[in-house]
């Protein structure tokens, strides 16, 4: 088969799963159920015949609407880094599906939320394949689609109907601004193509704004929920925990940076400073907020911002393309350019590589917290938990992988890909570096507090007492996820086991060398001692949170800090948004009372005194009126002449 | 201009323009109100399917008129009998003849009183729209103009809701007050040119002073139809109190009217004073959005809801239009067939709620999607299709605009995207409380889901969500040579 059908097969099957479950299986559950993990398991193995098969950059594009000058295609740009983010979206989505089969046996809608995961991997690969950025948008929107279907999975729930519906609409507020970027772009440079981009920047032929990128960049901020979009990720938590795994920890959060790293041509270094900040400061605001949180999944949300926050960081410290004579080379490590096809700088690789481990430490401890919320009855309260690794050990011993690797326990993931991030911060903006390096202390914190109080001491309610390790479905997964992340930092691991497929990001990942290298290890690793000794000793197994307890101001302002965007918002929402609304249906009551009341003289100045005489509700009357008027006129015109 | 005499064959557009009335007079005859649904049902159909000989005969390449027929009415006058038309009237025939049949369908079981007269209103209004669309005479197009005033006026009058006279009133005397503006301008055009023939009066060196002053007259006569802000408050009392198909009709083929005005008269008739007005009725377009869309977050009553978001949505047609670039005026035109398709499906579906609740308060709909599942998943598609989600027709539309004017100002999109982000609130505010939302209510237990007639009603408008939303590349190709020449138009007459 040639790599374009195979591109073509990786949309079809979960496409066509979507559509079967949608029109056949709606009260099929089950059968819905195997035919979406079915359809993940054939995406996997197209993805895996495409990805080692080796083929790059091959030419598949179909127009889809022309008109003048103006033309939108529909095609696939399928690079290494292409490859790498469909490796991960259909590995991990992979084993998300499967996981989900023992998740959700006893729902009472799963066809609707394997339908809902199928259109999801439809989005997704879009996303990944596309190879221009209107189709980016198109997948994007949907992908935004299928989360909003997802997260109001419950919507029986208020809170989870309201979730589902504030994740769309703030989306939909940068979605708009990567929409206008796209249509600037257009207009600039003439194309959106991302090849022809790339291809157009060593002749000079490309048009540089600060406008663009950061447009572009707006999609980013509401996907991968940075500053100050990020209200709807914490909320998102109210969907099925699977979801939360595959959606907004793994993939599609992550969608936001591959989609930097995919216009990375079109930076300019004042964007990527803004880039850089916004990065820098979520990162630490989600993990000041994850100290406060006790609903096991909120904490690995604002784990997810943070660490999401830790990749546009990543993205915005990279470097610019600096155009010398010998042609394109990077402020660090190089920026490997490479014909027309492809072009990537060390921060877009440092990004990419924390997006992968990322995607297999956070779904692993997202689908770790399902399991122990399946074995608890729903519970997600941490101090109503304890005791859990007796109960459940194959849970505990992978969830402890995850929190290892998240938290840069050396020889895990994290710690690699943290430590290319923080060198590149080291490299180029000290202030950066250390805010990183505390962002870094607080992760050991937040995910050390949260391990030890779930897993450890008494059962703290009934539920978890009488709580037992989940099915084969749910733990199998979380075997091989853990698998992933204990390796999925090592050269090794792409280079041999993979095959050395995704060379073009990974190569170019920014490692420190001699005394450098030394260094980074001893700060990376200090900061994971500090945090993680620091919550291992202060925090207990116990019914109540000890910073709560025993420092409330310090944990009360913690938590005015995570809520004053809530607030903001929801003033704003209630106070602003509702009451122009209403005031402009007043307004529009008052035109229209004023019209009645007034028989339309003053409101209705243009109609001067005429439309009195002409409001006497007799429909003859007006007829009246018009032969009248056609006379005069008739008459002043036949004079004219 | 002289046209080549008529074209062989068939005069095709005479033959649609009256086939309603031919309908309407057979229909008249008939006393079982059975047998008159179904024999206006059976005559919409078939001239909706005659129709479709003007998409197989239509040459796409040329924006010359095509169909033309050519005949002399009131020689004294020199106004003729002139018919014919061009890319954009062509896809606009052909949504008044496919919103039609629907329009019988919807009125099948709401309508019981007077059925007979309600039939010859719906047929009447169908020869009166497809002949403003194909008039190349400036008064045969006022008079088809005025000709859908009277049963509109009826059909809200007669079978509307309680305040009925009322909206009827209004909207009469809005439009009636546009229409005398409209008049105004023919005929000082007439007196200029010594023609009513729409082609003749294209293309001439008027003094840019009358093209202001017949710019000012037209662009009342058609905001108002439209409605630009601030000329639409007609246009909420008129829906809440219309019948189903009243509103249908309104917002599907009577908004476009105004939208039309435009594109046939303003911009190749008086080229200069539409560089002139260009900009004010661009920012007029802008805040018609805004407006349309916040101010349809704050509706309970779902006929409202829907009639706000109409103003929101016309301001993209214009906001296209007065861009004046073609991804502007293409991207307006398809947002013109995809309101109508898709605000018309919005009717439908809130008509299909009144039937069954005999209420359209948002309150108490809440919820029903647990007892209409079919239901519900039209008017998912519909509240997409509304929000403009990509896949859907009205994103290919609202694209193509927003990118035409992006060309003028970026402040101007820039201002228009909270707009964009209000009509995804309150559509999903819509949605979600109808599909899932609210509390258990007692009344909905015995509801019926959509019968069969229902999906035959909504099916086709869903059929073209997806079509125009997929594949809109054959409805860009027959109008874009009539809007490249419009475009000629406007730029030939220097700033």
């Amino acid at each position: 088969m040639s790599p374009a059908q195979l591109a073509s097969l990786v949309l079809l099957i979960p496409l066509i799963s979507a559509a079967v479950i949608a029109l056949f299986l709606r009260r099929q559950g089950a059968l819905a159920s195997y035919l979406s993990v079915a359809a993940a398991a054939g995406i996997a193995v197209a993805s895996a015949m495409l990805i080692f098969g080796g083929q790059r950059n091959f030419p598949a594009s179909v127009e889809w609407l022309r008109f003048g000058g103006f033309a939108v295609s529909f095609g696939f740009k399928f690079d290494d880094l292409a490859a790498l983010m469909l490796f991960v979206v259909s590995f991990v989505g992979f084993f998300i599906h499967v996981f989900s089969l023992g998740y959700m046996r006893d729902d009472a809608a799963k066809a609707r939320f394997f339908g809902g995961l199928s259109v999801f991997m439809f989005s997704m690969c879009g996303i990944v394949l596309a190879d221009n950025l209107f189709m980016i948008f198109v997948f994007w929107e949907l992908v935004g689609f299928s989360s909003y279907l997802l997260i109001g999975h419950w919507y029986e729930r208020q809170s989870a109907a309201d979730a589902a519906k504030k994740a769309y609409i703030v989306n939909r507020v940068g979605d708009f601004g990567f929409l206008l970027g796209i249509v600037m772009c257009y207009w600039l440079n003439h194309t959106v193509n991302l090849t022809e981009l790339a291809a157009r920047a060593p002749a000079g032929g490309l048009v540089f704004s600060r406008a663009i990128p950061l447009l572009l960049f707006c999609g980013a901020v509401g996907k991968s929920a940075q500053m100050p979009l990020h209200v709807w990720l914490p909320d998102a938590m109210e969907g099925p925990t699977p979801v939360s795994a595959l959606i907004h920890a793994a993939t599609m959060v992550a969608a936001g940076i591959y989609m930097l790293c995919r216009i990375q041509v079109l930076m300019v270094p004042q964007a990527l400073t803004v880039i850089m900040w916004v990065g820098t400061i979520t990162a630490l605001y989600a993990a000041v907020c994850a100290i406060v949180q006790s609903d096991i999944k909120k904490v690995l949300a604002y784990s997810t911002l943070s660490q999401l926050g830790y990749m546009v960081a990543a993205f915005g410290l990279g470097a610019v393309l600096s155009r010398s004579p010998d042609g394109y080379t990077g402020f660090v490590s190089g920026t490997l350019y490479d014909g027309p096809a492809f072009l990537i700088s060390a921060g877009a690789a440092a990004a990419m590589f924390h997006l992968t481990t990322h995607a297999f430490f956070k779904a692993l401890l997202f689908l770790g917290s399902g399991s122990i919320i399946h074995a608890c009855h729903h519970e997600q309260d941490i101090f109503k938990m304890g005791g859990l690794a007796k109960r459940m050990p194959w849970t505990f011993l992978t969830f402890t992988v995850g929190v290892f690797a998240i938290i840069g326990l050396p020889f895990f993931a994290g710690f690699f890909s943290k430590d290319a991030i923080l060198f590149l911060a080291r490299q180029n903006n000290i202030v950066v570096f250390w805010v990183l390096v505390f962002t870094a202390v607080l992760t050991a914190v937040y995910m050390t507090r949260l391990w030890r109080i779930t897993f450890f001491g008494e059962a703290r309610s009934e539920s978890a007492a009488h709580a037992h390790e989940s099915g084969a479905t749910m733990v199998i997964p979380l075997v091989v996820l853990a698998v992933g992340a204990a390796l999925s930092g090592y050269g090794f691991f792409y280079d041999h086991l993979l095959g050395g497929a995704f060379k073009g990001v990974l190569s170019l990942v920014p490692e420190p060398e001699g005394p450098a290298h030394w260094m980074m290890i001893a700060v990376g690793t200090g900061a994971m001692f500090v945090g993680a000794s620091f919550a291992l000793g202060y925090y207990r197994p116990a019914a109540v949170d000890r910073l709560q307890a025993a420092v409330p101001v310090v944990f009360g302002a913690l938590v005015a800090i995570k809520e004053s965007f809530d607030r903001l918002y929801g003033y704003y929402v209630a106070k602003v948004q509702q009451r122009l609304a209403v005031l402009l249906d007043v307004i529009d009551q008052v035109l229209i009372a004023g019209w009645i009341v007034r028989g339309g003289t003053t409101v209705v100045g243009y109609l001067g005194m005429g439309a009195r005489l002409l409001y006497s509700g007799k429909l003859y009357a007006y007829a009246f009126w018009i032969l009248i008027g056609v006379v005069i006129l008739w008459g002043f015109a036949a004079g004219g002449f | 201009m002289t046209f080549p005499g008529s074209t062989e064959g068939l005069p095709l557009l005479s033959i649609l323009i009256f086939a309603p009335l031919a309908v309407a007079a057979v229909a008249a005859l008939i006393r079982s109100e059975r047998g008159l649904r179904w024999w206006t049902l059976a005559g919409t159909t078939a001239i909706a399917l005659f129709s479709l000989q003007l998409w197989t005969g239509f040459t796409a390449g040329t924006a010359a008129f095509q169909f033309v027929e050519h005949a002399t009415w009131i020689p004294g006058l020199k106004i003729n009998y002139t018919v014919g038309i061009d890319g954009i009237s062509l896809l606009l025939v052909l949504l008044t003849t496919l919103i039609s049949p629907l329009c019988v369908l919807c009125s099948w079981s709401y309508i019981k009183t007077r059925v007979h007269e309600f039939m010859l209103c719906l047929l009447v209004m169908e020869t009166a729209m497809i002949g403003v669309f194909c008039a190349l005479d400036s008064i045969l197009f006022f008079v088809f103009w005025e000709a859908m005033l009277i049963p509109m006026a009826l059909l809200i009058g007669v079978w509307g809701g309680p305040r009925k006279i009322y909206a009827s009133l209004k909207f009469f005397i809005y439009t009636m007050a546009g229409s005398i503006f409209l008049l105004v301008a023919l005929i000082a055009l007439r007196l200029h040119t010594g023609t009513f023939c729409i082609p003749d009066l294209m293309g001439q060196q008027y003094d840019p002073a009358f093209q202001c002053w017949v710019f000012a007259a037209f662009f009342i006569s058609f905001a108002i139809k439209v409605p630009m802000f601030p000329f639409h408050t007609w246009l909420p009392a008129a829906h809440v109190e219309a019948p189903t198909a009243g509103s249908v009709i309104l917002a599907s083929v009577l908004l476009k009217m105004g939208t039309y005005g435009f594109l046939r008269f303003c911009l190749p008739i008086v080229p200069y004073a539409t560089h002139v007005f260009a900009p004010y009725v661009l920012w007029l377009s802008v805040i018609g959005i805004l407006y349309g869309s916040f101010a349809a977050l704050a509706q309970s009553d779902l006929k409202k809801l829907v009639a706000y978001s109409s103003v929101g949505h016309m301001g993209f047609a214009t906001l296209g239009i007065f861009a004046l670039n073609t991804s502007g005026i293409e991207g307006a035109t398809l947002v013109m067939i995809n309101h109508g398709v898709t605000t018309g499906a919005l009717f439908i579906a809130v008509g299909i709620i009144y039937e069954r609740l005999h209420s359209r308060e948002l309150a108490a709909a809440a919820g029903l999607g647990r007892f209409m599942p079919v239901f519900t998943f039209f008017l998912g598609a519909f509240c997409l299709s509304s929000l403009a989600f990509p896949g859907t027709n009205s994103f290919i539309g609202e694209f193509l605009v927003l990118s035409g004017g992006f060309s003028v100002s970026l402040l101007l999109v820039a201002c228009a995207v909270p707009g964009v982000v209000a009509s995804a609130a309150y559509n999903l505010r819509m949605l979600q409380r109808i599909a899932f939302g609210g509390t258990h209510n007692p009344e909905h237990h015995d509801l019926k889901d959509l019968n069969f007639r229902e999906i035959v009603t909504l099916a086709p408008l869903l059929v073209f969500v997806f079509w125009i939303g997929l594949h809109p590349q054959p409805f860009v190709n027959v109008m874009h040579a009539s809007v490249q020449h419009l475009l000629a138009q406007v730029g030939a007459f220097p700033r």
